[in-house]
């Protein structure tokens, strides 16, 4: 047993939360301790593309229940403690076979959010809450129904929770960069020799991520970071810079949920963009209007601009989403439309010379299927 | 001031309070739902019918004190709160009272709306389309015939916001019918 409290361990490793939002797990675990929150660990994948905490909960699962325990306060009455998957995946059946208590959240996008996980738990719909104030002190959903004190931790960060108490501070310090410290997973995909979960570190040069897999497969133009909330970059903006906060905030982007996809290049990535834009806005969750509202019309435009025959509409639909995509950023209760204004910010960054090239029957990935 | 004159002057503020409690649930049942009207139009409705409401009750506080001081018939103080203890026309004067306490209620809860969860809030307000008819009830059965600008007030009342209440049924809007159909998709 180490001398040091769990909570002083993590903030001295400097360990944030493996869900994308990257929050300091000590200032987290700390509210849970003063609340006795009750605790979901979220194994869900939520993100386009993730996969790491089916892989956490394949391989360290022991170690995720270790870091469980870590976390929770001591005293005499335990707070519950639930894990979170989509309903039927593998990773809801490997914890079941464990003996887990399951909260088999529906496999849609924004229902794997932390507020809608809470929400579920309280037996309401899987649904994001807003946040008067952080749920780790209890609250009220939008209905007025009482929530308990609950926290959600990331099932990758409760492995790390428990490495920080096997191997120490200082040895996951030393590992990524000073800001960013310690291991991390990230999800390789899409166009490359090797996918797979790759185990690595913020800083890491994506030359370095790709040769990980094994090489991008030839012709690779352009790579998603971040899935639909992340950004896309073009292939040699990703060669020249690292995995990490700083390499990816020139392009709007952040390691986030951990996952790098290289686009096929045999499909046109305006299309492919363009298929996140219809499946995010079919992901709202109806409750607040820039989303349910806005999501569908961004994606609208962006079709709209794929399929333009005339510069001049082009121009006129590029201006109008333009203006949409900065509407709906920080006005929902989560942060779904946020997300999704990234996305769409960044591929009218990267694409609009391909999409104007569309407007003259040109599409430099050949298998267009729309009719010029 | 005689009694007669205090009962003319109950009668009176009855048929108005009748007549602001119409149009204060007409103003409510269009902007239930928040489908109409959009945005300054909004404000300015729903301002009136938080502020008709209140003027409302001073009628109406006027039309029940008149009517218990009055001496001209026997309605009991107690009667201003609990159903069917009055001596004169126990029914109709015991609807005025029913609908009063549903008032009441729905005033109460409005006026801590921001301390309270909204669903109960919500549900309280409901009530409002259970309040309305039995005042109008009340209305109708306590205007005497002989004066049938009283009771034709009543019926436009009665036909204005059963107008009102039914057109609130029926409307939809697309904002709506979207959060309608998303919320029925699955989410637990």
């Amino acid at each position: 047993m180490s001398a040091m409290s769990i909570l002083d361990e993590l903030a001295e490793a400097g360990l944030t939360g493996r869900g994308g939002a990257g929050f300091p797990a000590a200032v987290k675990v700390r509210a849970a301790h003063e609340n006795r929150a009750a605790l979901i660990v979220n194994c869900c994948d939520g993100e386009v593309g993730a996969v790491k905490d089916g892989w956490v909960v394949a391989h360290h699962l022991p170690q995720v229940r270790a870091g469980v325990e870590l976390v929770l306060p001591t005293g005499r009455r335990r707070p519950p403690v639930v894990y979170a998957a989509h309903r039927g995946s593998a990773t809801a059946a490997r914890l079941r076979e464990d003996g887990l208590d399951v909260l088999e959240a529906p496999p849609r996008y924004v229902s794997s959010e932390e507020t809608a996980l809470i929400s579920l738990w309280h037996g309401g719909h899987a649904r994001p809450m807003t946040k008067r104030e952080p749920f780790v002190r209890g609250g009220r959903d939008s209905q007025g129904r009482r929530i308990r004190p609950t926290v959600v931790l990331n099932a990758e960060t409760l492995w790390r929770v428990a490495q920080v108490r096997a191997h120490g501070p200082a040895w996951f310090a030393a590992q990524g960069t000073p800001a960013e410290p310690g291991p991390r997973l990230l999800a390789v995909r899409g166009a490359v020799t090797a996918p797979g979960v790759l185990e690595t570190a913020a800083g890491m040069p994506f030359p370095a991520i790709f040769e990980a897999a094994r090489g991008l497969r030839p012709g690779v133009e352009y790579v998603l970071v971040g899935g639909l909330g992340g950004v896309l970059l073009s292939r040699w903006e990703a060669e020249s810079t690292t995995w990490s906060t700083p390499g990816l905030a020139p392009f709007g982007g952040t390691p986030g949920p951990g996952i790098v996809e290289a686009l096929d290049p045999a499909r046109c990535p305006a299309q492919v963009i363009a298929e996140l834009l219809a499946y995010g806005a079919g992901e709202s969750a109806g409750q607040c209007g820039p989303c349910m509202f806005g999501l569908p019309s961004i994606a609208a435009d962006w079709a709209e601009l794929t399929d333009a025959a005339h510069p001049a509409a082009f121009e006129t639909t590029l201006a109008r989403l333009r203006a949409r995509v900065g509407l709906v950023a920080g006005r929902g209760a989560c942060r779904h439309p946020d997300g999704v204004a990234r996305l769409t910010a960044s591929a009218l960054r990267t694409l609009t010379p391909h999409l104007r090239d569309h407007t003259h029957g040109r599409c430099t990935a050949r298998s267009l299927t729309h009719a010029h | 001031m005689s009694g007669e004159l205090l009962w003319y002057l109950s009668r009176a503020t009855g048929v108005v309070s009748l007549v602001l409690l119409t149009i204060v649930v007409a103003l409510g049942t269009v902007t239930a739902g928040r489908r109409n009207p959009h945005g300054p139009n909004a404000t300015v409705v729903m301002a009136m019918h938080r502020w008709l409401s209140l003027g409302m009750s001073a009628f109406l506080i006027t039309h029940i004190g008149t009517a218990i001081v009055d001496g001209y018939v026997t309605i009991g103080w107690l009667s201003v709160l609990v159903p069917f203890t009055s001596g004169y026309e126990t029914l109709w004067v015991g609807l005025g009272t029913l609908a009063v306490d549903l008032l009441v209620a729905v005033i109460a809860t409005s006026l801590l709306r921001h301390r309270i969860p909204e669903r109960t809030w919500r549900l309280v307000h409901w009530f409002a389309y259970a309040m309305w008819p039995i005042a109008v009830v009340h209305g109708f059965a306590m205007g005497t015939a002989d004066q049938p600008l009283l009771r034709y007030t009543t019926i436009a009342c009665g036909i204005a916001g059963a107008a009102c209440a039914a057109w609130r049924l029926v409307n939809t809007s697309a904002d709506r019918e979207q959060r309608r159909a998303i919320a029925a998709q699955e989410w637990t």
